[in-house]
């Protein structure tokens, strides 16, 4: 548990302010039993919130993350102290104003300066507020002292992650293509560029910043950096569809040793193993891996374009250097290997990771269920007869109808993968 | 019926039992006026705007039911990881529709028969400025919801949820017919709902009580006001988005479609432009509920009524500048980010500028807490906390964390149900009297309450946490991966509102039980007395239920809360005040009568709103199924737009069945 315990404190007291109001209205009966309550869900509040929930937006990692937090508490504690005072005079009101037998009172309408004051009152706290809101905005929005680019392309129901030749990045001399998960330099500024091949989707990292839609036709921005080494969650965040629910991504940042290592991984020379004749004939009209050939020598080069409805499927080059699959939804780890790499700690993170999925880690029951029938497991539209609205296209993996022993062949064909 | 006289001498009883008078063979037709005062005629083809009133109710509180199942299941589905009770599909055909039922065919349709039966009755007016154009808004209303839910059973519904936002919205990506029902759906309520605005603008600002100067208007009236007005702009905004919609889908129209070079967020735009404005047309009617409730039961007129009036209008105008607040995340840039993060923030100031109000109107008071009071208080109390986080999101990088997760559901549930609905509720318990002539049962009333507010803090409190710790909305199952460690993990706060769930749904059944031994053939409860509450507006001096003329004369106002100014007189010297009772409530209404105006005109009933509107779905399956169904449509909606033009204005009075021996509920044409 590396939960910060006093972070946990502060930030349940503010997100638990609902539990508080349920005790306000109780005050018309006794104030005893007001105190007892608000006592009791204080106490809850301590312990109210999940640990290490991985998409923690209140647990910040990197400098992005942390400015907003920053404003978070802020407000936070403005609304927590303003909604405090709100509820206490009304509680007050109900006890004190009840009906025990007071004449009629007053039938006055109103005193328009208490009035004024008090609408006065609310504007300047908002001013308090609006002004470090505007100047984090601007904060955020900057992209000049960025060091390193990365595209990601959202489709339906994955994301493509992308390394176009820079002398940022630590220098990419050769374009990386991958999916799912995002590799980082812990410490760097990252610019992320997005846009998406159909319809809109969000790219939100909640510990590294706030999300980003990704849409068609444009290109958002969006900075990342984390402080040091890690996996840091994150999930498409725009409804997009039938499996929306997912779609996830991770972005693993490493210290500058391993990221070198992990970046000449993904441009090592293709070395042809078993089961290639079972990929090439299955497998290869959508999904890429580089250097793969026919038996003319020629390189193959797929076509997700004439087959999938968004023109794209994940390159498969480096499959087993990422350790989640189909959207980042099911892990390429099995379950005991998988505290290995996502429990690790931020100076062994690295190392585990470029370890990649070995054999005997890999998940192999889910993997077979997704070449055995991918629309069963992740509700994709892929079922022949309705695809007349999209000329034939699918939009996700099809039903392939593969044999036991194709399946057999290409597990260990992926499993050279990396 | 047409003209209603007061006989001067012996009520006019010539008819009872005697053979029908011979119908006269001049009229054309089938353009004939209906004249039925009993049975389901005389609901189907009225104009009056009480029984409109009634029956938007009514088909409101149906569809409530109807979203509130749609939410248990998705609730269900959520409450374990990995939810299987829904398939992928159909879990987002629910939350699109759920979302759809309780904002156009719950909140705002009940909304609209508050304002339907309360504003003629809180002005002094014998009826709407249109009453025929009443009875269409009521009939398109009912007829678009059928229609929109029809889909459920022709292909499965929309499933884009209820933004809708393109090119998800687009035939390949939603290839069955549910969006088109949706669009068009949408098209016929948004119908409904400008005829409405129309008139009641019209009735507002024309037909008032001799004497009732705007600024004495009772506050429900003005929030109406103000929400017709917001319609008024905001229903063609959602109009032209859905047309370009149905454009695209229909004739392969490329509004939305990037490969022509078109911006999908065009789309959000405009519906936000709608959007926002909706919010406030969703809340404000409640919020005037409330401003009726509260200064009834603290006995003290409504602290600043002003203020609360111009805060109200004040919202209306910035509510249109602040619509960009929903795309923070969608890329508009930083300029425009502060703009519209500023904007949000300074609507913050009118909204709480009501909440102070109010909190003042009861400070000094002397407060009893009936359920319609306790209902008031739970509005403020649980729309503040929606406020507050309201605020949250207004700063934009915060926004940025919580937009589209959890913690949104959960602001916009405090604010809707906690604003919305729990004053809709305290509407219920308040008016129950005045529409049915009974008081609903106080016990079962502080059940109902409670329930209600402890099921919706169960259900929507954890909604935050979820939300903050990083649960996506909209998604058809979570996993345990990302739900995080410790006992109070994702998975039981899930689980937690998933229970809330039942706590709140048992609430609402409790409202629909009341109504049941309250109305049940055999029920103990006995008719309410004229004045339960020692109320303090127009439209309760009047029988309950009103007549329908309403009123027996045009009542004269000198002050606002006239009502209760006609009962108590300030006997204090100076500063010091003193009321004493000078009339009961049924001595008013008694004067009044006593009073009366001798002949009373009032609107007859037509058959043509309802043919109208009936045309409308007709046309909608046509542009999903075949073109011909349009021409029918077509030609529905010529022979009803003539028909109503030409029949006559009002019933031959020799039309009218002459009443039964001993029926009481044809009592108008003998006993008036």
């Amino acid at each position: 548990m590396t939960y910060d315990l006093n972070m946990s404190h502060q930030s349940s007291t503010t997100k638990m302010q609902a539990v508080e109001t349920t005790t306000t209205l109780k005050s018309v009966t006794s104030s005893r039993l007001v105190r007892t309550l608000v006592a009791g869900s204080l106490a809850a509040l301590l312990a109210g919130c999940a640990t290490d929930a991985p998409q923690d937006t209140w647990q910040p990692k990197g400098p992005n993350s942390q400015m907003i937090n920053d404003l978070d508490w802020v407000v936070f504690g403005i609304a927590g102290i303003v909604g405090t005072v709100v509820f206490s005079v009304i509680g007050f009101a109900l006890w004190k104003y009840r009906d025990r037998g007071q004449p009629i009172p007053e039938q006055t309408h109103g005193k328009p300066a208490l009035e004024i004051g008090l609408t006065i009152l609310p504007a300047l706290i908002l001013v308090g507020i609006a002004i470090p809101t505007v100047g984090t905005i601007m904060d955020l929005a900057d992209t000049s002292d960025t060091e390193c680019i990365v595209n990601v392309t959202g489709q339906q129901w994955w994301w493509e992650v992308d390394y176009p030749v820079q002398d940022g990045c630590g220098g990419i001399e050769q374009p990386i293509v991958t999916s799912g998960q995002m590799v980082i330099e812990a410490g760097t500024k990252v610019l992320v560029r997005g846009t998406s091949r159909d319809v809109i989707h969000s790219w939100w990292i909640p510990s590294l910043n706030g999300k980003r839609d990704m849409v068609p036709g444009r290109i958002h921005t969006v900075r990342l950096e984390a402080d040091e080494p890690g996996i840091f969650a994150g999930q498409c965040t725009e409804f997009c569809g039938l499996s929306h629910a997912n779609m996830r991504m991770e972005v693993i940042a490493m210290n500058s040793q391993d990221f070198a290592i992990w970046k000449a991984n993904q441009t090592q020379d293709y070395i042809a193993p078993e089961g290639e004749s079972t990929f090439i004939s299955q497998c290869s009209r959508c999904h890429q891996i580089d250097g793969i050939t026919d038996s003319n020598d020629d390189l193959i080069i797929s076509r997700p374009d004439q087959n999938v409805w968004s023109g794209a499927a994940p390159n498969l080059t480096n499959f087993m250097t990422r350790n989640t699959f189909a959207g980042a939804s099911w892990d390429l780890l099995s379950k005991e290997c998988r505290p290995g790499v996502w429990d690790a700690s931020p100076s062994e993170i690295g190392a585990a990771y470029l370890d990649g999925v070995t054999d005997s880690c890999l998940n192999e029951v889910e993997l077979r269920e997704w070449l055995r029938n991918a629309p069963a497991k992740k509700p994709m539209y892929t079922d022949p007869e309705s695809l007349g609205e999209t000329n034939g296209l699918v939009r996700g993996m099809p039903y392939l109808a593969l044999g036991e022993d194709q399946i057999d062949q290409l597990v260990a064909y992926l499993l050279e993968r990396k | 019926m047409a003209i209603i006289e007061r006989p001067t001498e012996a009520p006019a009883t010539t008819n009872r039992g005697q053979a029908p008078a011979p119908k006269p063979s001049t009229n054309y037709g089938y353009l004939r006026r209906p004249v039925e005062t009993t049975g389901w005629r005389s609901w189907a083809f009225t104009v009056d705007h009480k029984k409109i009133g009634i029956m938007y109710g009514a088909v409101a509180m149906f569809f409530f039911v109807l979203g509130g199942l749609e939410a248990v299941l998705m609730r269900l589905q959520l409450a374990g990881p990995d939810g299987t009770i829904l398939s992928a599909d159909k879990y987002n055909q629910m939350f699109t529709m759920h979302a759809t039922t309780m904002v156009f065919l719950f909140v705002m349709p009940m909304a609209a028969a508050f304002a339907n039966y309360m504003i003629p009755l809180q002005i002094g007016a014998r009826d709407v400025a249109f009453p025929r154009m009443n009875a269409l808004s009521l009939w398109v209303f009912v007829f678009g919801g059928v229609f929109l839910n029809t889909s459920w059973f022709l292909g499965g519904a929309a499933d884009g949820g209820w933004f809708m936002y393109a090119p998800n919205s687009a035939v390949p990506f939603s290839p069955t017919n549910g969006v088109d029902f949706w669009g068009l759906g949408l098209l016929i309520t948004g119908v409904a709902s400008l005829v409405g605005a129309i008139n009641l603008i019209v009735t507002v600002l024309n037909m008032r009580a001799p004497g009732m100067s705007m600024m004495k208007m009772p506050i429900f009236t003005w929030l109406a006001l103000v929400v017709q007005m917001l319609l008024l702009f905001a229903i063609p905004v959602i109009t032209v988005a859905l047309f370009l919609l149905m454009f695209q889908r229909s004739f392969g129209a490329q509004f939305f479609s990037v490969e022509a070079g078109a911006d999908p967020l065009l789309w959000q735009h405009l519906f936000w432009i709608f959007g926002h404005p909706e919010v406030y047309i969703l809340v404000l009617p409640s919020f005037g509920i409330i401003s009726e409730v509260l200064p009834v039961f603290s006995k003290k007129p409504l602290f600043g009524y002003p203020f609360v009036v111009f805060s109200g209008a004040a919202i209306g105008f910035v509510g249109w500048g602040v619509w960009a607040h929903h795309m923070f995340a969608s890329g508009l840039g930083p300029v425009s980010v502060a703009v519209f993060s500023v904007a949000t923030m300074a609507i913050a100031v009118p909204t709480g500028v009501k909440i102070i109000n109010w909190t003042l109107t009861l400070w000094g008071g002397k407060l009893t807490f009936t359920t319609a009071m306790l209902f008031a208080i739970g509005l403020i109390v649980q729309f503040t906390i929606g406020g507050l986080s309201g605020v949250t999101h207004a700063v934009a990088p915060s926004d940025t964390q919580q937009t589209d997760t959890y913690y949104i559901v959960a602001h916009f549930h405090y604010v809707i149900f906690g604003g919305a609905v729990l004053g809709l509720f305290a509407g219920f318990y308040y008016w129950w009297p005045k529409v049915f002539g009974k008081l609903l049962n106080e016990s079962w009333g502080k059940w109902n309450f409670w329930l209600m507010i402890i099921g919706m803090n169960l259900t929507f409190g954890p909604m935050h946490i979820i939300g903050l710790q990083g649960q996506p909305r909209r998604m058809y199952r979570w996993t345990e991966f990302r739900a995080g460690e410790g006992f109070f993990n994702l998975g039981f706060w899930n689980l937690v509102s998933t229970i809330g769930t039942f706590v709140l749904g048992v609430g609402i059944l409790l409202f629909l039980i009341n109504i049941w031994i309250t109305h049940r053939p055999n029920s103990k409860t006995g008719p309410s007395p004229a004045d339960p509450w020692d109320a303090r507006s127009l439209e309760w001096i009047t029988s309950n239920p009103p007549k329908e003329y309403n009123f027996a004369r045009t009542p004269q106002v000198s002050q606002l809360d006239e009502f209760f100014h006609r009962k108590y007189e300030d006997v204090g010297e100076g500063d010091k005040h003193e009321y004493v009772q000078k009339m009961t409530g049924e001595e008013v209404i008694q004067f009044e009568e006593d009073n009366a105006d001798p002949n009373i005109h009032l609107p007859a009933p037509s058959y043509w709103p309802m043919v109208l509107a009936f045309a409308l779905p007709v046309m909608a399956y046509g542009v999903i199924y075949n073109t011909l169904l349009i021409v029918a449509g077509g030609a529905i909606a010529t022979m009803a737009m003539f028909g109503w033009a030409l029949e006559p204005a009002d019933a031959e009075s020799s039309d009218f069945d002459p009443p039964v021996e001993g029926d009481e509920t044809s009592k108008e044409l003998a006993n008036v």
